[in-house]
């Protein structure tokens, strides 16, 4: 098992390490921003598709880590790569802080108690000078990256980003925590009756979920070299990541990639190849959206991998005496 | 002997309804108390003060020695209480090894090969071991109890808590799972509510009856099963009455 996961690492790290050197400048963009939303579905699927906790909100994450990132690095003076890994830190701190009155809310509450916290926090930022307010703020220490490389580096950086959240991920999910918050995602009572301390698991993977927005969100707006708070504070943000994960299977890992795979390929055919206006495409995923829960309600993953008995990323742990049984068929 | 429950004037009410009042009793090691009484009387309610889902108004609960009343549910069940709740809470989506192995990972601290090792034995005893790598939630209501009782055992408990666990099944199915349960019942405190008389008899040393969250009445089974005052408040009248 450890095995197959460290050689798909070192072929994905190979992979995109190359990457930029093969592909042109609009694929290497194109890349770029698919693996940064992969990461944020990534991120939106742990929260909803393994603790339970359905996000309206986590545009606001998004915008946390952007911020961070643009006002850092003009408060700071450094090139903006320095401070990029305080955009995780402060999306981490945004959702420690808010955590406590929002699991006070269940369920449905919570997914529009968390949209209103997006909403409020939006409104400030438009209304505060320090934030640009309406206008934004442009990247002021931008001259102090490398131009040559930047395209090539945010590939790089969004690469890392992506496979973090994804090996990250299963690592988790196969770990004892993992058990637990899975445990905790299909029945809280139960779970605290085994033991498992059922707000501290939430919190966790809460703040973890927010930081890997907030990492991601930084790097995508660092790519724009501009950031205001129309794009950043974003509804369609979470749901895209919403599209990508259910469309693609909640709760499992490779569901998400395919769903981002769906999701730009649609973009691509229908505003690229056919030519046809943004209104069509939001047409065709709709259309897609609703194939998928006609044909599949668990989204596409769970039915092809039933079909061709497909497992690249399971989760599920094998019993002692039934795995042994497995071990011929594993590696 | 070892004492490992003690219950001491513990209340609760909701508003005007009291549903746990003034409630006392003792539970030592080995010894199961059956807990009888009309629907409403309070019984899943005690249960829910002992693991902490409710607080008590007053009163104290003692698990070994140590207080335990101000504690939350997570860590009274790391303490040593395992539950079997009246309607099956299993986790669905997953397997039921996993539910299992849940328990003993974190109410009963053990990890890695230890943990599969307790659930595995579990699953044996309570005749899971087939099932271990189905979920949970596709499994039939015989199975589900199983599980109930299987996620207790694996929580390493020193306090068993079951709540109608033969409720709903057939009598050969009640039959097997008394069974199970009396085989394991040497090494744990145990507090039983069962509507089923001849299961509880069966099992139980002490027979405790609630009534409106009073205990009515505290003895051996045969002796409570046939007193006046039970018949009284589940069938309305006592055989004295008639005769």
């Amino acid at each position: 098992m450890h095995l197959r996961l460290v050689s798909g690492v070192v072929a994905s790290i190979l992979l995109s390490a190359g990457a930029p050197f093969v592909l042109g400048d609009g694929a290497l963009r194109l890349w770029t921003e698919a693996l940064l939303i992969l990461t944020m579905a990534q991120m939106w699927n742990l929260l909803a598709g393994y603790a339970g906790l359905v996000s309206f909100g986590h545009q606001v994450f998004v915008a946390a880590g952007a911020y961070a990132l643009f006002l850092a690095a003009e408060a700071l003076n450094v090139s903006p790569y320095w401070v990029l890994p305080l955009a995780p830190l402060a999306a981490a701190f945004l959702a420690a802080l808010v955590a406590l009155p929002l699991f006070r809310l269940r369920d449905a509450y919570f997914s529009i108690g968390i949209w209103v916290f997006s909403e409020i926090v939006a409104t400030l930022v438009t209304k505060s000078s320090l934030t640009g307010a309406t206008a934004g703020l442009p990247l002021k220490t931008s001259s102090l990256m490398d131009l040559d490389w930047f395209e090539p580096t945010l590939f790089w950086i969004a690469s890392v980003l992506a496979l973090a959240a994804t090996a990250g991920l299963l690592l988790l999910m196969r770990s004892e925590f993992g058990l637990g918050i899975m445990s905790v995602r299909d029945n809280d009572v139960a779970a605290m009756s085994v033991g498992v301390d059922v707000q501290r698991n939430r919190l966790i993977v809460f703040v973890i979920s927010a930081a890997g927005c907030g990492a991601a969100g930084a790097v995508n707006f660092l790519s724009n070299l501009y950031l205001s708070p129309a794009s950043a504070f974003d509804v369609s943000w979470v749901v895209n990541m919403m599209f990508i994960v259910v469309i693609g299977g909640i709760g499992t890992l490779e569901g998400p990639i395919i769903g981002t795979l769906l999701f730009f390929a649609l973009r691509e055919i229908v505003t690229g190849q056919l030519g046809l206006s943004g209104g069509w495409y939001l047409v065709a995923l709709g259309s897609v959206a609703v194939g998928t829960m006609l044909w599949s309600p668990r989204g596409l993953w769970p039915a092809l991998s039933a079909r061709w008995g497909l497992r690249f990323m399971s989760v599920e742990r094998k019993a002692p005496r039934l795995a042994l049984q497995d071990k011929p068929n594993n590696d | 002997m070892v004492e490992v429950l003690n219950v001491s004037s513990l209340s609760k009410s909701f508003g005007a309804i009291k549903v746990a009042d003034d409630l006392s009793f003792q539970l030592e090691l080995g010894e199961c108390l059956g807990v009888i009484g009309p629907n409403g009387a309070g019984k899943s309610t005690l249960l829910n003060l002992i693991v902490g889902l409710i607080r008590p108004d007053s009163g104290r609960i003692i698990l070994d020695g140590s207080d335990i009343t101000g504690l939350r549910p997570h860590l009274r069940a790391r303490r040593g209480i395992g539950r079997a709740f009246q309607i099956p809470q299993p986790f669905p989506h997953l397997t039921v090894y996993e539910n299992v192995l849940a328990a003993a990972t974190f109410a009963g601290g053990m990890h890695e090969d230890a943990a599969a090792e307790a659930a595995i034995e579990v699953l044996q005893l309570t005749a899971l071991f087939a099932k271990a790598e189905l979920l949970a939630g596709g499994l039939p209501l015989i199975d589900r109890k199983r599980l109930e009782f299987a996620k207790a055992l694996a929580s390493q408990p020193r306090l068993i808590l079951l709540d109608e666990i033969a409720a709903g099944l057939t009598e050969p199915e009640v039959a097997r799972l008394t069974e199970v349960i009396g085989g394991v019942k040497a090494g744990y405190a145990m507090i039983w509510i069962e509507h089923i008389p001849h299961a509880l008899r069966a099992v139980a040393d002490r027979i405790l009856v609630l009534d409106f969250g009073r205990k009515v009445l505290e003895g051996a089974p045969g002796e409570v099963m046939d007193s006046p005052a039970v018949r009284r408040i589940y069938m309305g009248f006592a055989a004295d009455d008639v005769a």
